[in-house]
């Protein structure tokens, strides 16, 4: 056979083959919304799955779901966004990242969306307030957020004879020396992917230097070696050399300090209200098993702030369906059922004002609680700063944990690759 | 007729070279060009900044200590996983008992995936129950307070341990180049020497080992380019950590680009990584070049 009667019978076959594939992909993105994000395993599941199923009865549109590991999310979107193949909707922490995204010119402002779905009479002020706005305009549905929050073993602390849990710093030592005096190993801290160290620097420094001062550091007008800083890094080293963390916490990642918490090997870990979520699924009960206080005050002149994340959805502006994304968006924020649901499964305090206190275990309660009277609530370290100065923050926490000594020397190298970071 | 010929010809390669022309050199033109930019993987134009990426390489510390760190990778490639692999088909070509099921078992390991190896191998150095300090406590009669060395989340002993799985994975694929090596040496050669009286280490040292020339250079040259773009193994055991004592260039180029968004740095670490790629890889097989011209 003449080649090139091959070749034009080929190319006919791939062309009909193409405007058939061109054809489908049409019609998919009209009953399709994409979405990725990183509420992954089966406590991700638990908590978007009914989302989903509602949706698609509601609407009769699928949602296309790609859940990837937390710390893996944070490549995987860039992965999509360098390639140009953005899902309609995706998962953000609140904060240094959305910023980030916004200043991209990717995201579909949802300005329009809230006004219309009147969603100032749904969202709590503050989340609404600090989550939801970046450079003026709406970029961010707020699906749940998190308190960062000292969570205890109950059993351990009263068989250790701690009846009552600490509202300062002197009190906190005091028992963190009982524990250790009865043989318990006061904290478990898993710095493995460096990120749970935050929380311990974020307190200290709220704590001593209040919320302005830390507004100024993440923002690259302050250094990490002023004296408030030091400060903060002097106490932290006080209590590791008091011995009261476990050992090689550069060797646990959260779940296995978490873990040991459970188990009775440790007494505390400073963590977000997840952990709740992650104990409930290996069947600890809240206030039998576990429970939380405050971090405790270390200057009484310094007003208190909650820390903790907001996860929300972002809409991409060159989505295939915005529509359906729009009403996905809509779906996760207004109804109470499926917000209940969330915050149940996850851990999480839903944004939600409808949701009634009755949805939550009395832990989750006060945690809502604790945060609704805070002066204010910070997005932790990692998510208030950008993402190449985030890095140079954990390692430094990880750094530390892994046994510096010299404070001084961890600083200066600190701030020295934070200001090349916040520069380029 | 030739006409037909040529045209198969040209049809037939037009796939894979198209394949190869997508996939490996168009974006190998990419990296070169984001390396010229100040791109962060989201932007749609990012800005043009010359050579400042390439600058900043060469001020970068932490460049330094990947780069330096990826030495030491490569240097521990050519001994372990090359000695190891021949000296076990050495052991293993001699009429050994049950010398074909060590072969297979040996060579288990290359069949793993390498994010499978790191798994094993994070649960071996686990400094609560991993094996290897149960095994030195066992052996030291000590307790584990006594004896919980962390030895992923140490930076003295991180990357000799991630060398240490990876060697274990690469050591069988070796053994195999070799043991396919063994089978060429002419056995005329080898008798002769039997009938001569060469002690068995002479016969190994003159006669084996030069005629293993070629499946030497094939198992270091491979050696040197699985050090080179190890990434996987090391991703999953420390992620170049702690504090990047086991950061090698592939890695930290990840890191740079995708876990600090400096897509057009990093993409200038993986152009500096392809020239010391293709500087070493000429410079070796020109030198086995050589070797080659002398034997021959």
């Amino acid at each position: 056979m003449d080649p090139w009667v091959i070749l034009r019978r080929c190319g006919t076959a791939v062309l009909a083959s193409a405007l058939i594939l061109a054809a489908n992909v049409a019609w998919a993105a009209e009953n399709e919304v994409t979405i990725m994000h990183y509420f992954t395993a089966d406590i991700g599941g638990a908590g978007l799955h009914p989302i989903f199923d509602k949706f698609k009865k509601e609407t009769g549109i699928t949602v296309v779901d790609s859940p990837i590991g937390h710390e893996d999310y944070k490549t995987g979107i860039l992965v999509r966004a360098a390639g140009n193949s953005l899902p309609d909707i995706f998962s953000e922490w609140a904060g240094a990242r959305t910023q980030f995204v916004v200043d991209t010119g990717k995201l579909e402002p949802l300005d329009a969306l809230w006004a219309a779905q009147k969603l100032d009479s749904v969202v709590a002020k503050p989340v609404a307030a600090s989550a939801t706005i970046y450079n003026g305009k709406r970029y961010l549905i707020p699906i749940g957020y998190h308190y960062a929050a000292v969570f205890y073993n109950a059993k351990v602390l009263k068989d250790a004879g701690v009846t009552t849990t600490p509202k300062t710093w002197d009190e906190f030592v005091s028992m963190c020396k009982t524990l250790k005096g009865k043989g318990v190993t006061p904290f478990a801290l898993g710095t493995k992917n460096r990120w749970p160290g935050q929380f311990w620097f974020d307190y200290l420094l709220l704590r001593t230097a209040g919320p302005e001062y830390r507004a100024k550091l993440v923002a690259g007008k302050a250094s990490y070696t002023d004296p408030e800083v030091k400060k903060a890094m002097a106490l932290w080293k006080d209590i590791v050399d008091a011995g009261f963390f476990g050992e090689n916490s550069n060797a646990d990642d959260w779940t296995d300090a978490a873990d040991k918490v459970a188990k009775g090997q440790a007494a505390m870990t400073l963590m977000g209200t997840w952990i709740t979520g992650y104990w409930t699924q290996n069947g600890l009960k809240a206030v039998e098993d576990y429970d939380f206080f405050d971090f405790p005050t270390v200057d009484p002149s310094v007003p208190r702030v909650a820390v903790g994340p907001v996860d929300g959805f972002v809409i991409s502006a060159k989505g295939k369906n915005l529509e359906g994304a729009e009403k996905l968006a809509t779906l996760i924020i207004s109804d109470v059922d499926l917000q209940i649901n969330w915050a149940k499964t996850q851990g999480a305090l839903s944004p939600n004002v409808n949701v009634p206190t009755s949805a939550y275990t009395p832990v989750m309660e006060r945690a809502k609680e604790s945060v609704a009277t805070a002066a204010a609530f910070n997005f932790n370290y990692d998510l208030a700063n950008p993402p190449s100065v985030a890095d140079v923050g954990l390692n430094m926490f990880a750094k530390f944990m892994g046994g510096t000594n010299d404070i001084n020397a961890l600083l200066e190298e600190t701030q020295k690759e934070a200001a090349d970071a916040f520069k380029k | 007729m030739a006409t037909r010929e040529n045209f198969w010809r040209f049809a037939l390669l037009a796939a894979p070279v198209s394949v190869f022309a997508v996939f490996v050199l168009w974006p190998m033109f990419d990296s070169f060009r984001y390396s010229l930019t100040d791109w962060n993987g989201f932007d749609d134009s990012p800005r043009f900044v010359g050579l400042e990426n390439f600058r900043r390489i060469f001020t970068d510390p932490l460049f330094f200590n990947s780069l330096i760190n990826t030495a030491i990778w490569m240097g521990a490639a050519l001994a372990v996983p090359t000695i190891g692999g021949l000296a076990l088909a050495l052991l293993l070509d001699s009429r050994v008992r049950g010398a074909r099921i060590f072969k297979s078992i040996f060579y288990l390991p290359i069949c793993l995936a390498s994010v499978v190896v790191g798994q094993i191998w994070i649960w071996i150095f686990q400094p609560d129950w991993g094996l290897l300090n149960e095994a030195i406590r066992s052996a030291g009669h000590l307790s584990p307070k006594q004896f919980h060395w962390a030895w992923l989340a140490e930076p003295r002993t991180a990357l000799a341990c991630v060398i240490l799985a990876w060697s274990w994975q690469q050591t069988g694929l070796n053994m195999v180049i070799f043991l396919a090596g063994l089978t060429s040496i002419p056995s005329e050669l080898l008798e002769a020497a039997a009938i001569d009286n060469v002690p068995d280490w002479k016969k190994t040292l003159y006669i084996v080992l030069p005629m293993l020339r070629p499946a030497t250079a094939v198992a270091v040259a491979l050696s040197m380019i699985g050090a080179l773009k190890t990434f996987d193994i090391l991703y999953i055991m420390t992620g170049g950590g702690p504090f990047h004592s086991s950061d090698t260039l592939a890695l930290f180029m990840y890191n740079e680009s995708f876990q600090k968004y400096k897509m057009g740095y990093g993409s200038s670490i993986s152009v500096v990584l392809f020239l010391i790629c293709v500087v070493i890889i000429v410079a070796y097989f020109r030198q086995v070049g050589k070797l080659g011209e002398i034997y021959d």
